[in-house]
């Protein structure tokens, strides 16, 4: 089932195929060096079944780079490292701040670890 | 050893994983339709005065009197959660047997030098960091006792959710403490039966001769009877078994009269089973068409009936089946009713390679062969029904399921993506 399929180890997509010229029967000269097109799920998304998107409607989280509509990439399997930046729930709300040094879960509810923004530059 | 892993309160914990606001309030899930309440968390649970799993239009007052929060079933959100959890799962063992949406059984044999108490909890806190939800898990050496441990996990607070029988001594005690109708595989009428001899808990049932539990419970009761003594009899099923028939039927939002219309819920729905027949490489050579009007309502006329017809070949052309599917229809519609439900059935599935053909027409080497690829393929991209048969039309939401408090699919339309307020 599909289902085996983890998120892990997922297959390398085929790579371009070598293209044969009709005309001539040559193979391309770059037969032997071709490689699978860059894929940005598997650049910007190291553990799928831990990653969500989020939306951010607003103003309010510029200092840290974070603009109106912008797209977070949140890997909730991330360590929660001092430094890194989070998603994190206060009072029932979804907040982002700095992991500070030395804290406790009961402190802060970490909901994921932002590991990319993604910005609409138009 | 086996592990039963099961999600709490799955279809409310899947939304309030992306709602915060609600962590601790009580929650509900209404059915297709939005019919009645088909799952609780413990919050909504407690509040006793409601009667869940009743229609939501009799105790709709009393939700709302008493804040509950309420859903439309979301099961593109549950179904892509419950994968991550499977996926997740499958880190842990090259074995899972996904049981439903919320449960899995996870093959721990060959592990016995790790602490598979410890372990459970690895998997319990990996779900829970990943992807926001609670599980429980049970262990034990067969999967009757795994189902015993996990209800001990969530029943009993200080366990953690996470619950091992690894000794004699926490199998009788578990046997003792589990009442003869909670014992996985014994239905209600044979827990009256077994209460009639004498037989209260799972212990006493195992103590029960296993003539008896043969002569008056099948092998069915036997293969428990075995389980709960910690003799392992159902095997691991990795591979479901392909399906022997297909079906759907889903009430309409509201009661449809013309003919018109049913032939585009009819084939809207054979759309949807010819996708899952193609998609298990199968084709159908029976199929079922059947409408019924409201049987709850006593002021409407009633009818029902249903036709059955075989296909000239074993197809999984969605063309053709539509065609098939609207000439039963044709049949067995009566004007003047108001009609509640139009189902669909496919039946005779073999598989597709299988096919043989009869004397007038050749084994379809599937003519549309081409078109049908492109149909999925666009559809599998652009989301279900993003193309369809002209008969399915246009008016899907006129007579479509109502969803009215249907969450977001967080997790698999960009457009829907959990958005975070942060307007200064």
């Amino acid at each position: 089932m599909e289902i085996f399929t983890s998120g892990k180890l997922t297959k390398v997509k085929k790579r371009h195929e070598p293209g044969v010229s009709k005309q001539t029967g040559f193979t391309s000269p770059a037969t032997h060096y071709l490689e699978p097109t860059i894929d940005l799920n598997q650049e910007l998304v190291v553990n799928r079944d831990a990653t969500f998107f989020v939306r951010i409607d607003g103003n309010a989280f510029n200092k840290y780079n974070i603009l109106d509509k912008d797209v977070l990439i949140i890997d909730r399997s991330q360590p929660r490292n001092f430094g890194a930046l989070a998603l994190i729930i206060r009072e029932g709300e979804f907040k982002i701040q700095h992991i500070p040094i030395g804290f406790s879960e009961e402190e802060i509810t970490i909901w994921g670890i932002i590991t990319y923004i993604i910005h609409y530059a138009r | 050893m086996i592990a039963l892993v099961d999600c709490n309160s799955f279809y409310a914990c899947c939304e309030q994983v992306f709602r915060p606001d609600l962590l601790g309030k009580p929650v509900v899930v209404l059915s297709n339709n939005d019919g009645c309440v088909i799952a609780a968390n413990k919050e909504a649970k407690a509040i006793t005065e409601i009667p869940m799993f009743e229609p939501v239009f009799k105790i709709k007052d009393q939700l709302i009197a008493h804040k509950v929060n309420f859903f439309s079933s979301n099961y593109t959100l549950y179904g892509e959660m419950s994968q991550r959890v499977m996926n997740i799962l499958g880190t842990f063992s090259p074995n899972v047997e996904i049981y439903s949406i919320d449960e899995a059984f996870v093959d721990l044999s060959g592990m016995n030098n790790f602490s598979l108490h410890k372990y459970g909890h690895l998997m319990k806190d990996a779900i829970f960091k990943d992807t926001g939800l609670p599980v429980g898990v049970g262990i034990a050496p067969t999967k009757v006792l795994a189902k015993l441990a996990n209800r001990i996990s969530k029943k009993r607070l200080e366990n953690n959710h996470v619950f091992i029988i690894d000794t004699e001594e926490k199998r009788i005690e578990a046997l003792t403490w589990c009442k003869i109708g909670d014992v996985w595989g014994i239905g209600r009428k044979h827990a009256e039966r077994l209460k009639n001899i004498g037989v209260f808990n799972a212990l006493q049932f195992t103590e029960t001769p296993l003539q008896w539990v043969r002569k008056e419970m099948t092998v069915v009761g036997e293969r428990t009877w075995r389980e709960l003594r910690g003799e392992p009899c159902k095997e691991f099923v990795t591979q479901p078994p392909p399906k022997k028939g297909i079906g759907t039927a889903k009430s309409f939002g509201i009661k449809l009269h013309d003919l018109e219309r049913i032939e585009e819920a009819c084939a809207y729905y054979i759309s949807e089973v010819s996708e899952i027949l193609r998609a298990q490489k199968s084709c159908a050579t029976y199929l079922t068409v059947f409408i019924v009007t409201n049987y709850h309502s006593n002021v409407d006329k009633q009818y029902s009936n249903k036709r059955t017809v075989t296909l000239d070949i074993p197809t999984n052309d969605t063309f053709k089946l539509i065609s098939a599917a609207r000439k039963a229809l044709i049949e067995i519609y009566k004007f003047g009713y108001r009609y509640k439900k139009v189902g669909v059935e496919l039946s005779g599935i073999i598989p597709q390679d299988y096919v043989q053909g009869n004397l007038f027409s050749q084994p379809s080497k599937l003519n549309n062969e081409k078109l049908i690829q492109t149909f999925d393929a666009i559809n599998r991209k652009f989301g279900k029904a993003t193309i369809s048969s002209g008969l399915v039309g246009t008016r899907v939401s006129e007579w479509e399921l109502i969803k009215k408090e249907r969450s977001p699919r967080y997790t698999t339309q960009w457009k829907q993506l959990l958005t975070i307020n942060s307007k200064l």
